[in-house]
Protein backbone atom coordinates (compact mmCIF):
# COMPACT_ATOMS: atom_id res chain seq x y z
CA UNK A 1 0.00 0.00 0.00
CA UNK A 2 2.89 1.95 0.67
CA UNK A 3 4.74 1.67 -2.30
CA UNK A 4 1.38 2.66 -4.28
CA UNK A 5 1.04 5.72 -2.14
CA UNK A 6 4.25 6.92 -3.14
CA UNK A 7 4.34 5.67 -6.83
CA UNK A 8 1.28 7.90 -6.79
CA UNK A 9 2.87 10.68 -5.53
CA UNK A 10 6.34 10.51 -7.65
CA UNK A 11 4.58 9.80 -10.88
CA UNK A 12 1.91 12.86 -10.68
CA UNK A 13 4.27 15.01 -8.41
CA UNK A 14 6.54 14.66 -11.26
CA UNK A 15 4.13 15.49 -13.90
CA UNK A 16 3.02 18.38 -11.77
CA UNK A 17 6.52 19.79 -11.86
CA UNK A 18 6.64 19.45 -15.03
CA UNK A 19 3.46 21.40 -16.21
CA UNK A 20 4.02 24.13 -13.95
CA UNK A 21 7.70 24.43 -15.57
CA UNK A 22 6.33 24.69 -18.93
CA UNK A 23 2.99 25.48 -18.43
CA UNK A 24 3.69 29.01 -15.99
CA UNK A 25 5.68 30.77 -18.83
CA UNK A 26 3.17 29.84 -21.86
CA UNK A 27 0.19 31.10 -19.86
CA UNK A 28 1.85 33.96 -18.99
CA UNK A 29 2.76 34.84 -22.44
CA UNK A 30 -1.04 34.20 -23.57
CA UNK A 31 -1.83 35.94 -21.39
CA UNK A 32 0.27 39.18 -21.40
CA UNK A 33 0.92 39.20 -25.02
CA UNK A 34 -1.12 40.12 -28.08
CA UNK A 35 -0.15 38.12 -30.80
CA UNK A 36 -1.70 36.61 -34.12
CA UNK A 37 -3.21 33.58 -33.53
CA UNK A 38 -3.51 34.55 -29.71
CA UNK A 39 -7.17 33.73 -29.94
CA UNK A 40 -7.09 30.03 -31.68
CA UNK A 41 -4.23 29.18 -29.43
CA UNK A 42 -6.48 30.20 -25.88
CA UNK A 43 -9.65 28.07 -27.54
CA UNK A 44 -7.31 25.03 -27.76
CA UNK A 45 -5.82 25.56 -24.48
CA UNK A 46 -9.37 25.74 -23.01
CA UNK A 47 -9.99 22.38 -25.17
CA UNK A 48 -7.02 20.58 -23.65
CA UNK A 49 -8.39 21.70 -20.12
CA UNK A 50 -11.80 19.41 -20.85
CA UNK A 51 -9.61 16.41 -22.92
CA UNK A 52 -10.77 12.87 -21.58
CA UNK A 53 -7.60 11.74 -19.91
CA UNK A 54 -8.31 8.49 -21.88
CA UNK A 55 -7.99 10.23 -24.70
CA UNK A 56 -4.79 11.26 -23.70
CA UNK A 57 -3.52 7.87 -22.52
CA UNK A 58 -4.84 6.47 -25.83
CA UNK A 59 -2.48 9.01 -28.09
CA UNK A 60 0.39 8.53 -25.95
CA UNK A 61 0.07 4.73 -26.23
CA UNK A 62 -0.24 4.84 -29.73
CA UNK A 63 3.16 6.91 -29.62
CA UNK A 64 5.16 4.68 -27.24
CA UNK A 65 3.99 1.50 -28.07
CA UNK A 66 6.72 -0.95 -29.54
CA UNK A 67 5.48 -0.72 -33.02
CA UNK A 68 4.40 3.10 -32.88
CA UNK A 69 7.18 6.32 -33.52
CA UNK A 70 8.57 6.15 -30.58
CA UNK A 71 8.49 2.33 -29.40
CA UNK A 72 12.47 2.42 -29.90
CA UNK A 73 12.58 4.39 -26.60
CA UNK A 74 10.86 1.42 -24.70
CA UNK A 75 9.07 3.38 -22.38
CA UNK A 76 5.63 2.22 -22.46
CA UNK A 77 4.49 0.69 -19.31
CA UNK A 78 6.75 2.45 -17.47
CA UNK A 79 6.30 5.23 -14.94
CA UNK A 80 7.70 7.60 -17.20
CA UNK A 81 5.06 6.96 -19.59
CA UNK A 82 2.63 7.85 -17.18
CA UNK A 83 4.86 10.98 -16.17
CA UNK A 84 3.95 12.32 -19.88
CA UNK A 85 0.71 11.37 -20.59
CA UNK A 86 -0.30 13.56 -16.60
CA UNK A 87 2.01 16.12 -18.33
CA UNK A 88 -0.09 16.22 -21.33
CA UNK A 89 -2.61 16.36 -19.48
CA UNK A 90 -2.02 18.62 -16.54
CA UNK A 91 -0.27 21.36 -19.08
CA UNK A 92 -3.39 22.43 -20.67
CA UNK A 93 -4.85 23.04 -16.94
CA UNK A 94 -1.74 24.79 -15.85
CA UNK A 95 -1.60 27.52 -19.12
CA UNK A 96 -5.16 28.03 -18.84
CA UNK A 97 -5.63 29.17 -14.78
CA UNK A 98 -2.18 31.23 -15.26
CA UNK A 99 -3.36 33.21 -18.46
CA UNK A 100 -6.42 33.90 -17.14
CA UNK A 101 -4.91 35.30 -13.64
CA UNK A 102 -2.46 37.30 -15.62
CA UNK A 103 -5.24 38.59 -17.59
CA UNK A 104 -7.10 39.86 -14.69
CA UNK A 105 -4.47 41.82 -13.44
CA UNK A 106 -4.85 45.37 -13.88
CA UNK A 107 -4.52 46.63 -17.07
CA UNK A 108 -1.97 49.22 -16.26
CA UNK A 109 0.38 47.28 -13.76
CA UNK A 110 2.99 46.74 -16.65
CA UNK A 111 3.22 49.86 -17.50
CA UNK A 112 3.33 51.02 -13.73
CA UNK A 113 6.41 48.91 -13.15
CA UNK A 114 7.94 50.55 -16.60
CA UNK A 115 8.03 53.55 -15.32
CA UNK A 116 8.96 52.73 -11.62
CA UNK A 117 12.03 51.59 -13.53
CA UNK A 118 11.13 48.26 -14.01
CA UNK A 119 13.44 45.93 -16.22
CA UNK A 120 11.76 43.36 -18.62
CA UNK A 121 12.55 40.49 -16.36
CA UNK A 122 12.15 42.05 -13.22
CA UNK A 123 7.88 43.22 -14.98
CA UNK A 124 8.05 39.62 -15.57
CA UNK A 125 9.05 38.46 -11.88
CA UNK A 126 7.01 41.28 -10.26
CA UNK A 127 3.53 40.12 -12.47
CA UNK A 128 4.18 36.38 -11.66
CA UNK A 129 4.36 37.01 -7.85
CA UNK A 130 0.99 39.17 -8.46
CA UNK A 131 -0.53 36.64 -9.68
CA UNK A 132 0.33 33.61 -7.62
CA UNK A 133 -2.30 33.20 -6.48
CA UNK A 134 -3.79 32.03 -9.69
CA UNK A 135 -0.73 30.08 -10.22
CA UNK A 136 -0.87 28.59 -7.15
CA UNK A 137 -4.72 27.56 -8.17
CA UNK A 138 -3.85 26.39 -11.13
CA UNK A 139 -0.53 23.77 -9.13
CA UNK A 140 -4.11 22.40 -6.96
CA UNK A 141 -5.62 21.70 -10.23
CA UNK A 142 -3.48 20.24 -12.32
CA UNK A 143 -2.69 17.99 -9.62
CA UNK A 144 -6.26 17.26 -8.86
CA UNK A 145 -6.62 16.33 -12.24
CA UNK A 146 -3.78 14.02 -12.58
CA UNK A 147 -3.75 12.44 -8.76
CA UNK A 148 -7.13 11.28 -9.71
CA UNK A 149 -7.57 9.86 -12.93
CA UNK A 150 -6.83 6.29 -14.26
CA UNK A 151 -7.39 5.98 -17.91
CA UNK A 152 -4.01 7.56 -19.01
CA UNK A 153 -2.64 5.97 -16.03
CA UNK A 154 -3.88 2.56 -16.65
CA UNK A 155 -3.46 2.47 -20.94
CA UNK A 156 0.21 3.96 -20.47
CA UNK A 157 1.14 2.28 -17.20
CA UNK A 158 -0.05 -0.93 -17.88
CA UNK A 159 -1.16 -1.23 -14.00
CA UNK A 160 1.59 -3.36 -13.41
CA UNK A 161 2.11 -4.77 -9.66
CA UNK A 162 5.16 -3.62 -8.89
CA UNK A 163 6.20 -0.82 -11.29
CA UNK A 164 3.55 1.28 -13.04
CA UNK A 165 0.12 0.56 -10.37
CA UNK A 166 -1.17 3.79 -8.47
CA UNK A 167 -3.96 4.56 -6.40
CA UNK A 168 -6.45 5.07 -9.12
CA UNK A 169 -5.36 1.52 -10.95
CA UNK A 170 -5.19 -0.61 -7.96
CA UNK A 171 -8.94 0.64 -7.25
CA UNK A 172 -9.93 -0.69 -10.78
CA UNK A 173 -8.41 -4.14 -10.00
CA UNK A 174 -9.56 -4.42 -6.34
CA UNK A 175 -13.16 -3.72 -7.65
CA UNK A 176 -12.53 -6.12 -10.85
CA UNK A 177 -11.23 -8.81 -7.99
CA UNK A 178 -14.34 -8.31 -5.98
CA UNK A 179 -12.36 -6.58 -3.37
CA UNK A 180 -14.69 -3.73 -2.57
CA UNK A 181 -13.94 -2.75 1.20
CA UNK A 182 -9.95 -2.80 -0.02
CA UNK A 183 -11.00 -0.67 -3.29
CA UNK A 184 -12.93 1.79 -0.87
CA UNK A 185 -9.72 1.71 1.42
CA UNK A 186 -7.80 3.09 -1.25
CA UNK A 187 -10.39 5.53 -2.58
CA UNK A 188 -9.68 6.96 1.43
CA UNK A 189 -5.90 7.07 1.02
CA UNK A 190 -6.14 8.57 -2.49
CA UNK A 191 -8.85 11.06 -0.97
CA UNK A 192 -6.55 11.97 1.93
CA UNK A 193 -3.57 12.78 0.02
CA UNK A 194 -5.33 14.70 -2.57
CA UNK A 195 -6.98 17.09 0.92
CA UNK A 196 -3.51 17.01 1.99
CA UNK A 197 -1.54 18.29 -0.69
CA UNK A 198 -4.22 21.07 -1.78
CA UNK A 199 -4.70 22.40 2.19
CA UNK A 200 -0.91 22.89 2.07
CA UNK A 201 -1.28 24.46 -1.61
CA UNK A 202 -4.09 26.58 0.14
CA UNK A 203 -2.55 27.44 3.40
CA UNK A 204 0.42 28.75 1.25
CA UNK A 205 -2.01 30.61 -1.51
CA UNK A 206 -4.34 32.61 1.12
CA UNK A 207 -0.94 33.24 3.74
CA UNK A 208 0.22 35.37 0.43
CA UNK A 209 -3.06 36.50 0.05
CA UNK A 210 -3.37 38.36 3.11
CA UNK B 1 14.67 71.16 -16.64
CA UNK B 2 12.75 72.55 -19.40
CA UNK B 3 10.66 69.98 -21.96
CA UNK B 4 10.82 70.56 -25.61
CA UNK B 5 8.54 68.38 -28.01
CA UNK B 6 9.77 68.34 -31.91
CA UNK B 7 8.38 67.55 -34.65
CA UNK B 8 5.91 64.71 -32.45
CA UNK B 9 3.87 62.62 -34.70
CA UNK B 10 2.24 59.61 -33.52
CA UNK B 11 0.15 56.73 -35.95
CA UNK B 12 -1.92 54.91 -34.75
CA UNK B 13 -3.78 52.06 -37.35
CA UNK B 14 -3.15 54.50 -40.28
CA UNK B 15 -4.67 57.51 -38.08
CA UNK B 16 -2.81 60.70 -37.02
CA UNK B 17 -3.32 60.39 -33.24
CA UNK B 18 -0.77 63.19 -32.36
CA UNK B 19 0.77 66.00 -34.38
CA UNK B 20 2.33 68.22 -31.80
CA UNK B 21 5.17 70.93 -34.05
CA UNK B 22 6.61 72.44 -31.35
CA UNK B 23 6.02 72.59 -27.88
CA UNK B 24 8.08 73.74 -24.89
CA UNK B 25 7.58 73.36 -21.48
CA UNK B 26 8.80 75.71 -18.60
CA UNK B 27 11.21 74.28 -16.50
CA UNK B 28 9.86 73.91 -12.62
CA UNK B 29 6.57 74.86 -13.88
CA UNK B 30 3.29 73.64 -13.75
CA UNK B 31 1.82 72.91 -17.73
CA UNK B 32 -1.82 71.55 -17.70
CA UNK B 33 -2.98 70.12 -20.34
CA UNK B 34 -6.75 70.43 -20.99
CA UNK B 35 -9.04 69.07 -23.90
CA UNK B 36 -12.06 66.88 -24.65
CA UNK B 37 -11.88 63.30 -24.56
CA UNK B 38 -9.71 61.62 -27.30
CA UNK B 39 -8.17 65.03 -27.85
CA UNK B 40 -4.36 63.32 -27.22
CA UNK B 41 -3.74 64.15 -23.77
CA UNK B 42 -3.00 60.46 -22.57
CA UNK B 43 -1.29 59.86 -25.50
CA UNK B 44 1.09 62.89 -25.33
CA UNK B 45 1.91 61.89 -21.68
CA UNK B 46 2.42 57.97 -22.66
CA UNK B 47 5.27 59.07 -25.83
CA UNK B 48 6.87 61.44 -23.15
CA UNK B 49 7.14 58.45 -20.62
CA UNK B 50 7.97 55.91 -23.17
CA UNK B 51 5.31 53.42 -22.97
CA UNK B 52 4.04 54.85 -26.30
CA UNK B 53 6.15 55.12 -29.34
CA UNK B 54 6.67 58.27 -31.16
CA UNK B 55 6.25 57.33 -34.97
CA UNK B 56 8.34 60.89 -35.63
CA UNK B 57 10.08 63.61 -33.25
CA UNK B 58 11.99 64.21 -30.52
CA UNK B 59 11.76 64.82 -26.75
CA UNK B 60 14.36 66.28 -24.46
CA UNK B 61 14.81 67.24 -21.31
CA UNK B 62 17.02 70.26 -20.79
CA UNK B 63 18.52 69.55 -24.26
CA UNK B 64 19.43 66.03 -23.87
CA UNK B 65 16.92 63.32 -24.86
CA UNK B 66 14.88 61.89 -21.64
CA UNK B 67 16.73 58.68 -20.40
CA UNK B 68 13.72 56.65 -20.10
CA UNK B 69 12.08 55.65 -16.80
CA UNK B 70 15.00 56.94 -13.97
CA UNK B 71 13.88 60.65 -15.27
CA UNK B 72 10.20 60.41 -14.73
CA UNK B 73 7.50 60.14 -12.07
CA UNK B 74 4.25 59.02 -13.78
CA UNK B 75 1.00 58.92 -12.09
CA UNK B 76 -1.73 57.10 -13.95
CA UNK B 77 -5.47 57.93 -14.13
CA UNK B 78 -6.20 54.41 -13.23
CA UNK B 79 -5.37 53.27 -9.53
CA UNK B 80 -2.82 50.72 -9.78
CA UNK B 81 -1.03 49.33 -6.76
CA UNK B 82 0.92 45.96 -6.49
CA UNK B 83 -0.93 43.66 -3.75
CA UNK B 84 1.38 44.81 -0.95
CA UNK B 85 1.36 47.10 1.98
CA UNK B 86 1.49 51.04 1.06
CA UNK B 87 5.02 51.12 2.12
CA UNK B 88 6.42 48.59 0.02
CA UNK B 89 4.50 49.93 -2.89
CA UNK B 90 6.51 53.47 -2.25
CA UNK B 91 10.07 51.68 -1.85
CA UNK B 92 9.25 50.00 -4.79
CA UNK B 93 10.65 52.53 -7.14
CA UNK B 94 13.01 52.94 -4.97
CA UNK B 95 14.41 49.42 -5.09
CA UNK B 96 14.38 49.15 -8.34
CA UNK B 97 16.15 52.57 -8.95
CA UNK B 98 18.95 51.44 -6.82
CA UNK B 99 18.44 54.14 -4.21
CA UNK B 100 19.50 53.11 -0.87
CA UNK B 101 17.42 51.60 2.52
CA UNK B 102 18.06 54.91 4.33
CA UNK B 103 17.46 57.24 1.95
CA UNK B 104 14.20 54.99 0.68
CA UNK B 105 13.02 55.58 3.89
CA UNK B 106 13.76 59.24 4.78
CA UNK B 107 11.73 60.19 1.19
CA UNK B 108 8.73 57.85 2.31
CA UNK B 109 8.58 59.31 5.61
CA UNK B 110 8.86 63.17 3.70
CA UNK B 111 6.20 61.71 0.88
CA UNK B 112 3.44 60.30 4.01
CA UNK B 113 4.09 63.13 5.98
CA UNK B 114 2.97 65.75 2.82
CA UNK B 115 0.43 63.79 1.63
CA UNK B 116 -1.66 62.64 5.24
CA UNK B 117 -1.29 58.95 4.68
CA UNK B 118 1.50 57.92 7.33
CA UNK B 119 -1.24 55.97 9.09
CA UNK B 120 -1.62 53.51 6.00
CA UNK B 121 1.69 52.70 5.86
CA UNK B 122 1.06 48.95 6.57
CA UNK B 123 -1.83 48.79 4.88
CA UNK B 124 -2.39 47.22 1.65
CA UNK B 125 -2.03 49.38 -1.21
CA UNK B 126 -4.75 47.57 -2.93
CA UNK B 127 -7.61 48.01 -0.44
CA UNK B 128 -7.07 51.58 -0.22
CA UNK B 129 -10.42 53.83 -0.75
CA UNK B 130 -10.30 56.06 -3.30
CA UNK B 131 -9.28 59.25 -1.78
CA UNK B 132 -6.62 57.34 0.38
CA UNK B 133 -5.83 55.75 -3.36
CA UNK B 134 -5.00 58.87 -4.74
CA UNK B 135 -3.11 60.56 -2.25
CA UNK B 136 -0.28 57.37 -1.91
CA UNK B 137 -0.42 57.44 -5.92
CA UNK B 138 0.74 61.01 -5.47
CA UNK B 139 3.29 59.94 -2.88
CA UNK B 140 4.75 57.23 -4.10
CA UNK B 141 5.60 60.05 -7.53
CA UNK B 142 7.18 62.17 -4.95
CA UNK B 143 9.33 59.76 -3.62
CA UNK B 144 11.55 59.44 -6.59
CA UNK B 145 12.73 63.00 -6.75
CA UNK B 146 11.86 63.25 -10.92
CA UNK B 147 12.66 65.69 -12.94
CA UNK B 148 9.86 65.58 -15.23
CA UNK B 149 6.19 64.27 -13.23
CA UNK B 150 3.30 63.31 -15.60
CA UNK B 151 -0.02 63.57 -13.47
CA UNK B 152 -2.82 62.04 -15.45
CA UNK B 153 -5.89 63.19 -13.90
CA UNK B 154 -4.83 62.64 -10.36
CA UNK B 155 -7.66 63.56 -9.05
CA UNK B 156 -10.75 61.85 -10.61
CA UNK B 157 -13.16 59.86 -9.92
CA UNK B 158 -13.13 61.26 -6.16
CA UNK B 159 -16.39 62.08 -4.41
CA UNK B 160 -16.79 65.88 -3.88
CA UNK B 161 -16.06 66.19 -0.50
CA UNK B 162 -12.12 64.32 -1.55
CA UNK B 163 -11.59 66.67 -4.62
CA UNK B 164 -12.01 69.71 -2.69
CA UNK B 165 -9.56 68.54 0.16
CA UNK B 166 -7.12 67.13 -2.06
CA UNK B 167 -6.92 70.30 -4.57
CA UNK B 168 -6.69 72.33 -1.81
CA UNK B 169 -3.38 70.48 -1.09
CA UNK B 170 -1.90 69.75 -4.47
CA UNK B 171 -0.38 73.35 -5.00
CA UNK B 172 1.84 72.54 -1.98
CA UNK B 173 2.51 68.76 -3.07
CA UNK B 174 3.55 70.49 -6.81
CA UNK B 175 5.47 72.51 -5.22
CA UNK B 176 7.06 69.89 -3.54
CA UNK B 177 7.64 67.93 -6.77
CA UNK B 178 9.84 71.21 -7.26
CA UNK B 179 9.91 69.88 -11.15
CA UNK B 180 8.83 70.39 -14.63
CA UNK B 181 5.39 68.70 -14.12
CA UNK B 182 2.53 68.24 -16.86
CA UNK B 183 -1.05 67.67 -15.36
CA UNK B 184 -3.57 66.40 -17.76
CA UNK B 185 -7.26 68.03 -16.53
CA UNK B 186 -10.82 67.66 -17.74
CA UNK B 187 -11.40 70.79 -15.31
CA UNK B 188 -10.34 74.74 -16.36
CA UNK B 189 -11.24 76.03 -12.53
CA UNK B 190 -8.68 72.69 -11.86
CA UNK B 191 -6.08 74.10 -14.39
CA UNK B 192 -6.64 77.64 -13.73
CA UNK B 193 -5.66 76.81 -9.44
CA UNK B 194 -2.87 74.63 -10.30
CA UNK B 195 -0.80 75.86 -12.87
CA UNK B 196 1.59 78.29 -14.23
CA UNK B 197 1.07 77.46 -18.22
CA UNK B 198 -1.72 75.79 -20.24
CA UNK B 199 -1.76 73.96 -23.42
CA UNK B 200 -5.23 73.30 -25.09
CA UNK B 201 -5.45 70.13 -27.25
CA UNK B 202 -8.13 69.30 -29.48
CA UNK B 203 -7.65 66.14 -31.86
CA UNK B 204 -4.55 65.69 -31.46
CA UNK B 205 -2.86 68.93 -31.99
CA UNK B 206 -2.07 71.81 -29.56
CA UNK B 207 -4.77 74.96 -29.77
CA UNK B 208 -3.82 77.08 -27.36
CA UNK B 209 -0.60 77.45 -25.54
CA UNK B 210 0.72 79.95 -23.03
CA UNK B 211 0.51 80.97 -19.50
CA UNK B 212 -3.05 80.21 -18.00
CA UNK B 213 -4.13 83.56 -17.73
CA UNK B 214 -3.54 84.14 -21.13
CA UNK B 215 -5.26 81.28 -22.40
CA UNK B 216 -7.91 81.34 -20.37
CA UNK B 217 -8.82 85.40 -21.04
CA UNK B 218 -7.97 84.82 -24.69
CA UNK B 219 -9.56 82.21 -26.20
CA UNK B 220 -8.79 82.44 -30.07
CA UNK B 221 -10.64 80.39 -30.81
CA UNK B 222 -14.11 79.30 -30.38
CA UNK B 223 -13.64 75.35 -30.10
CA UNK B 224 -10.62 76.28 -27.39
CA UNK B 225 -13.54 78.38 -25.95
CA UNK B 226 -15.78 75.89 -25.26
CA UNK B 227 -12.95 73.46 -23.65
CA UNK B 228 -11.79 76.13 -21.27
CA UNK B 229 -15.69 76.21 -20.63
CA UNK B 230 -17.38 79.26 -21.89
CA UNK B 231 -20.38 79.32 -23.96
CA UNK B 232 -19.62 80.22 -27.79
CA UNK B 233 -23.15 82.83 -28.53
CA UNK B 234 -24.04 84.32 -32.05
CA UNK B 235 -23.86 88.27 -31.43
CA UNK B 236 -23.63 91.12 -34.54
CA UNK B 237 -23.65 88.12 -37.20
CA UNK B 238 -19.90 86.49 -35.41
CA UNK B 239 -19.67 83.89 -32.63
CA UNK B 240 -18.40 84.90 -29.38
CA UNK B 241 -17.18 83.29 -26.39
CA UNK B 242 -18.77 84.09 -23.14
CA UNK B 243 -18.23 82.95 -19.51
CA UNK B 244 -20.99 82.31 -16.57
CA UNK B 245 -19.85 85.78 -15.18
CA UNK B 246 -20.94 87.51 -18.00
CA UNK B 247 -17.19 88.49 -20.04
CA UNK B 248 -17.13 88.19 -23.07
CA UNK B 249 -14.27 87.39 -25.75
CA UNK B 250 -13.86 87.41 -29.18
CA UNK B 251 -13.61 90.38 -31.53
CA UNK B 252 -14.99 93.61 -29.95
CA UNK B 253 -17.70 95.05 -27.12
CA UNK B 254 -20.66 93.36 -28.46
CA UNK B 255 -24.15 93.71 -27.06
CA UNK B 256 -26.47 90.61 -25.99
CA UNK B 257 -29.85 90.58 -25.04
CA UNK B 258 -30.71 89.41 -21.54
CA UNK B 259 -33.60 88.48 -19.53
CA UNK B 260 -33.08 89.14 -15.98
CA UNK B 261 -34.26 86.37 -13.08
CA UNK B 262 -32.56 87.76 -10.25
CA UNK B 263 -31.07 90.69 -8.99
CA UNK B 264 -29.00 91.10 -5.40
CA UNK B 265 -27.45 93.85 -4.39
CA UNK B 266 -23.48 93.37 -3.43
CA UNK B 267 -21.64 95.97 -1.95
CA UNK B 268 -21.45 99.28 -4.21
CA UNK B 269 -23.48 97.18 -6.91
CA UNK B 270 -25.85 95.08 -8.33
CA UNK B 271 -25.63 91.54 -9.54
CA UNK B 272 -27.74 90.63 -12.05
CA UNK B 273 -28.51 87.19 -13.16
CA UNK B 274 -30.72 85.53 -16.34
CA UNK B 275 -30.12 84.04 -19.62
CA UNK B 276 -28.90 85.50 -22.74
CA UNK B 277 -30.44 82.98 -25.53
CA UNK B 278 -30.43 79.91 -23.13
CA UNK B 279 -27.23 80.48 -21.26
CA UNK B 280 -27.62 81.41 -17.42
CA UNK B 281 -24.85 84.08 -17.63
CA UNK B 282 -24.56 86.60 -14.47
CA UNK B 283 -23.47 90.54 -15.32
CA UNK B 284 -23.54 93.56 -12.63
CA UNK B 285 -24.93 96.86 -12.44
CA UNK B 286 -24.53 100.26 -10.75
CA UNK B 287 -26.30 100.30 -6.96
CA UNK B 288 -27.29 103.72 -8.20
CA UNK B 289 -30.62 104.42 -9.40
CA UNK B 290 -33.74 102.10 -9.86
CA UNK B 291 -31.92 99.57 -12.14
CA UNK B 292 -33.05 96.32 -13.50
CA UNK B 293 -35.75 94.08 -11.91
CA UNK B 294 -36.74 90.39 -13.07
CA UNK B 295 -38.54 90.37 -16.08
CA UNK B 296 -36.74 93.19 -17.60
CA UNK B 297 -34.94 92.64 -20.59
CA UNK B 298 -31.56 94.51 -20.46
CA UNK B 299 -28.13 95.12 -22.58
CA UNK B 300 -25.13 93.06 -21.52
CA UNK B 301 -21.43 94.14 -22.93
CA UNK B 302 -18.15 92.51 -21.09
CA UNK B 303 -20.04 91.64 -18.03
CA UNK B 304 -22.00 94.90 -17.40
CA UNK B 305 -25.44 96.12 -18.18
CA UNK B 306 -25.45 98.89 -20.37
CA UNK B 307 -29.09 99.46 -20.47
CA UNK B 308 -32.37 98.41 -19.79
CA UNK B 309 -34.87 98.04 -22.95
Amino acid sequence: MLAIVLRTLIVSGAATALAVTVGVPIGYAIGRRRFRGRTPLLGAVNTGMGMPPVVVGLIVWLLLVRSGPFGDLGLIYTQTAMVIAQFLIATPIVVGFTAASIQALPSRLPDLLTVLGAGRLQTLWLLAREARLGVLAAVMAAFGAIVSEVGAAMIVGGNLERSTRVLTTAMVTETSRGEIERALGLGLVLLVLSFTVNLSLTILQQRSRS
Amino acid sequence: MALGVESLRVLRGGRLVLDVPSLELRERRTTAILGPNGSGKTTLLRVLAGLEPAGEGRVHLGGAAVAGPRDLAYVFQEIVFLRQSVRDNLGLGLRLRGVSREETWRRIEHAVALLGVAHLLDRRADRLSGGEARRVSLARALCLRARLVLLDEPLAGLDEQAYTQLVDELPQVLAAFDATTLLVSHRCDEALRLAEDLVVMIDGRVRAAGTTHDVVMNPRTSDVAKVLGYTVLAAGGRRVAVAAGGLQFGPGPLEFLMTVDGVVAVGDRREVTGRIDDTRVRAHAPAIGAGPAPGDRVVVSAGRVVDVV
